[in-house]
């Protein structure tokens, strides 16, 4: 299950506006209905002959308050982890819909991690309604009521296994549901597209989640270990979750250990400080108007963060010449892109990201490097990176001119539109500004003058300079 | 690189040996059982053979799918799992009894292991027979502690359990398989030490702390299985090793981010060396050589990874310099030029944010052994040993000569105790001797 845990105490429920109340008291409505109509109909069992339910109410819902403690952190990519999805489903199967739907209650009642009140109320009644459905969902299945009867093997899965999967489906559907409701009212993502996400990304889980449920029953009543069987099937749980935890830790520490140390190469030159980290902003906004895949934008930026690592290979005093270097030195500035490719060569993970550091000055007629590809022939990730290279350079101060503004700074983009830039980056760059603020990079006049005069490859004005080089190359 | 592929060589003997020995506790354990006396016990053929084949096919699947990374532990959990299972087992399918006793399961579990080695014969791959018997022994524990060992008026566990309540059977079962696994670390760590000529404690803790998390699912699991065998029969074997799939999965992705973040650090390590302001190999070397000696040094396995990194990373701070010094050699620069290009390689080490031992390490890189003696300085280990190691690296070079060879040593005797520790000097001469025996041997 997917809770507003983490989420809601940053933005999800940040501002308490009458419609969030009004959402929230309307699910604590349905969760108070549900659960008095699972008491209508399956009543919890009080005969101790038979096996008491309160005790294993309380039991699941002191597993559930555990669960919780370490719910549902984003545990590193898109691998999430609910033990409380687990615990609802032994509810359903071992208490029926009225257990489930206290169970649900109880456990984030119960939840000790800090939670705001209102994010408390909507996990509370969220968590209940979903249990007291899954329920429904169970008997409506035939699932047996008691699952000590359902002896031998064939009647465990008929009568245990395959109706506690459908509760597994209906618990599924109706959080993502519930959940969609609330962040269309707090961050206005259409329910639809939320609905979509959520069930591509947490949907194979919940087919976990179902299995792990069943076995979980099963070594409770059948086998006969009873609460105890939590330690036994939640242990590797427990572990695979530590582990994802680590390497979701691990991956953060890798992004920001590569990104610290290709900046390190900027401190060269004052005047590119900054800028890998910049365009690497600017590649993930587009990458979000372009509705790039997690994959391509990932690699995306990465090539932004790393794409003028070669330049650590060119000497500086190439790099530090004033107005226009000569020929020889414009060749070696070329370089500096294959230069980086072969610094990363060795980082398998990088592999995506290499093309799109390779080509990153090619150019829409033809007439950039190092391939001198044309057009739609330049990867998609390399074309991106040009359109956010030149951006950045021409908002950041020069020696010679002021950072122009973000109005300037796409008027001429839209200029160079079709010779040099993509025009569909072009107006995807300028469809996510519209969105977000960007402050031009303007440098102290003091901080210029201890920087003195360098040559800047990014700036457009300098694209068509080599570009004309290239031009005599293959003119000659 | 070279380094590693000769330690290989040379530790075989070591580890046969230990192989050897796994082996023979073995088979002595199955001996003794064998000469104790058991009343012979009618059971039906039919469900135990289903069982056992079932578990036979579930180890050879999990041995198949070994992994063959290095540094990962317990390296086929599903496998382990199934063997101690069927160590535990109280009933077969239909509710008969299963009365058999700790050699089968030795044998069943053997032979699914040899099996389970076809895909590495036919592809020409090293067997890690070390690991395997191992792990038997392990499998051989858990048995006989289980079945063999009376424990209250000659009555093993198998034979009590059946008046105990399933949830204590369910923590003797744990208890066991934890045991069991334990005995196991205990072996690999022997072997370990061995290999890494690290001091044996020191590799029992750091592999005992690795292992922990796999061993604790291990051993659930295990109980799991032979527990849900009453009520769901076979089917109880793969449905109930879903979960370790699971933990098997995250620890396999778990160590491999740590492969790509080692990578990645590698590779920046180089960024000088493309800059042209450090020798090719100079960072590499150094921390080939720094993590020999952290570990002859006992140091742990953590602070091994934080001393590998700073050694690769030691010349990073070069990159802030507008022109390379010649050669790239630090040891030749002025002090003062040393100390400033280690605080800018910490201070950039230190932007990361996750690498900080790393960056204290670096900032100290270049102080005096004196200052810990004459100003009672705390000086890292690791700061020492990267000091002592990039001096020799600096003045021997890559492949150095005997001539040169001793050249550097004797310039690093000369600054003893008052430029370099005393004991890391002598740990470096350690490591070369060793490493020079085998090119000699080699050579040979």
């Amino acid at each position: 299950m997917k809770d507003t845990g983490s989420k809601g105490r940053s933005q999800a429920v940040g501002v308490p506006s009458f419609a969030v109340s009004g959402y929230i008291a309307a699910v604590l409505f349905l969760a108070v209905g549900l659960a008095a109509l699972a008491w209508r109909i399956h009543p919890l069992n009080n005969d101790v002959a038979t096996g008491n339910d309160i005790v294993t109410l309380v039991a699941l819902a002191v597993l559930g308050v555990l669960g919780s403690v370490s719910q549902e952190r984003n545990v590193g990519g898109r691998i999430s982890f609910s033990f409380v999805s687990i615990i609802l489903l032994a509810a359903v199967a071992l208490t029926g819909p009225f257990g489930a739907a206290v169970v649900g209650a109880l456990t984030y009642l119960l939840a000790v991690d800090k939670q705001r009140l209102e994010v408390r109320a909507f996990n509370i009644g969220m968590a209940s309604a979903i249990g007291a459905a899954g329920g429904f969902a169970y008997l409506m299945a035939g699932g047996a009521t008691e699952v000590g009867d359902a002896g031998g093997v064939g009647p465990l899965f008929l009568h245990v296994g395959l109706p506690l999967m459908l509760a597994d489906v209906v618990i599924c559907l109706l959080n993502a549901l519930i959940l969609s409701g609330i962040v269309r009212l707090t961050q206005g993502t259409p329910m639809r597209r939320f609905v979509l996400g959520m069930l591509g990304t947490s949907g194979p889980a919940y087919i976990g989640y179902g299995l792990i449920g069943f076995l979980f029953v099963i070594l409770w009543v059948p086998a006969g270990v009873g609460p105890a069987s939590a330690v036994l099937i939640l242990a590797p749980l427990f572990v695979a979750r530590w582990a994802f935890v680590q390497y979701g830790d691990e991956q953060r520490a890798h992004e920001r250990t590569l990104s610290a140390l290709a900046t390190a190469v900027e401190t060269k030159d004052l005047y590119t400080r900054g800028h890998s980290e910049r365009v690497a902003t600017l590649c993930d906004l587009m990458a979000g108007s372009l509705a790039l895949s997690h994959q391509e934008t990932e690699a995306l930026r990465y090539a932004g963060i790393l794409h003028d690592l070669g330049k650590l290979a060119i000497p500086t005093r190439v790099l530090r010449t004033a107005d226009r270097p000569c020929d020889a030195d414009l060749a070696s500035i070329a370089t500096h892109a294959a230069r980086g490719v072969e610094m990363v060569r060795g980082i398998e993970f990088l592999s995506d990201s290499t093309e799109a550091i390779l080509h990153h000055h090619e150019r829409m007629d033809g007439r950039g490097y190092p391939a001198g590809l044309r057009g739609e022939e330049t990867p998609l990730l390399a074309r991106i990176i040009a359109v956010a290279d030149a951006f950045d350079s021409l908002t950041t101060s020069r020696f010679h001119r002021e950072a122009l503004t973000v109005k300037e700074a796409l008027a001429e983009l839209h200029q160079r539109a079709g010779t040099q830039l993509d025009p569909s980056i072009v107006a995807a760059l300028e469809r996510s500004l519209v969105r977000h603020v960007w402050e031009p990079t303007r440098l102290e006049p003091a901080l210029m003058a201890t920087a003195g005069r360098a040559f800047d490859h990014d700036d457009p004005a300098a694209s068509d300079l080599m570009a004309g080089l290239a031009g005599t190359e293959t003119s000659t | 690189m070279r380094r590693r592929v000769r330690n290989r060589v040379r530790t075989l003997p070591l580890e046969i040996a230990s192989g050897v020995l796994a082996l023979a506790l073995t088979s002595g354990a199955v001996a003794v059982i064998r000469l104790r006396l058991r009343e012979p016990v009618i059971y039906s053929l039919g469900p135990l053979l289903t069982m056992t084949g079932i578990f036979f096919v579930a180890i050879v699947i999990g041995e198949v799918f070994r992994g063959r990374q290095p540094g990962t532990r317990h390296t086929a959990p599903m496998a382990t799992a199934a063997a101690l299972a069927l160590a535990m087992t109280v009933e077969c399918p239909h509710g008969v009894p299963a009365g058999y006793g700790a050699p089968l399961v030795v044998v069943v579990t053997a032979a699914a292991m040899a099996a389970g080695l076809t895909p590495s014969l036919i592809r020409r791959q090293p067997l890690r027979l070390t690991d395997l018997s191992n792990s038997l022994l392990a499998i051989t524990v858990a048995a006989v502690l289980f079945r063999e060992v009376p424990i209250s008026n000659g009555r093993t566990v198998l034979e009590l359990q059946a008046s105990w309540r399933p949830d204590v059977l369910a923590l003797v079962m744990v208890l066991i398989s934890a045991f069991a696994l334990t005995v196991e670390v205990l072996l690999l760590a022997l072997v370990r030490a061995a290999r890494s000529h690290a001091p044996f404690l020191r590799s029992f803790q750091d592999e005992f702390v690795a292992a922990f998390g796999l061993t604790a699912a291990l051993s659930a699991t295990g109980a799991l299985v032979a527990l849900a065998e009453r009520p769901l029969g076979v089917l109880a074997i793969p449905l109930f090793l879903f979960p370790l799939g699971l933990t098997q999965f995250a620890v396999q992705r778990q160590s491999a981010i740590r492969r790509t973040y080692g990578q990645t650090i590698r590779t920046l390590s180089r960024l000088t060396e493309f800059g042209g302001y450090t020798e090719p190999g100079h960072a590499s070397r150094v921390a080939e050589l720094s993590l020999a000696m952290g570990k002859l040094l006992g140091m742990s396995e953590r602070d091994v990874l934080d001393l590998e990194y700073a050694a690769l990373l030691h010349d990073i701070g070069q990159v802030s310099l507008a022109e390379p010094i010649p050669g790239g050699a630090t040891v030749l620069a002025a002090p003062a030029d040393q100390r400033r290009i280690a605080h800018d390689g910490a201070e950039i080490v230190r932007q990361t944010g996750v690498l900080d031992n790393v960056a204290v390490i670096l900032e100290a890189q270049t102080t005096s052994y004196r200052h810990v003696r004459e100003l009672g300085e705390d000086l890292p280990l690791a700061s020492r040993i990267i000091k002592v190691c990039n001096a020799y690296d600096d003045m021997a070079g890559s492949r150095p000569s005997t001539v040169r060879h001793n050249a550097a040593m004797e310039r690093i005797n000369l600054g003893l105790g008052y430029e370099y520790d005393p004991r890391v000097v002598d740990a470096l001469g350690r490591v070369l001797e060793r490493d020079r025996r085998h090119i000699g041997a080699n050579a040979r």
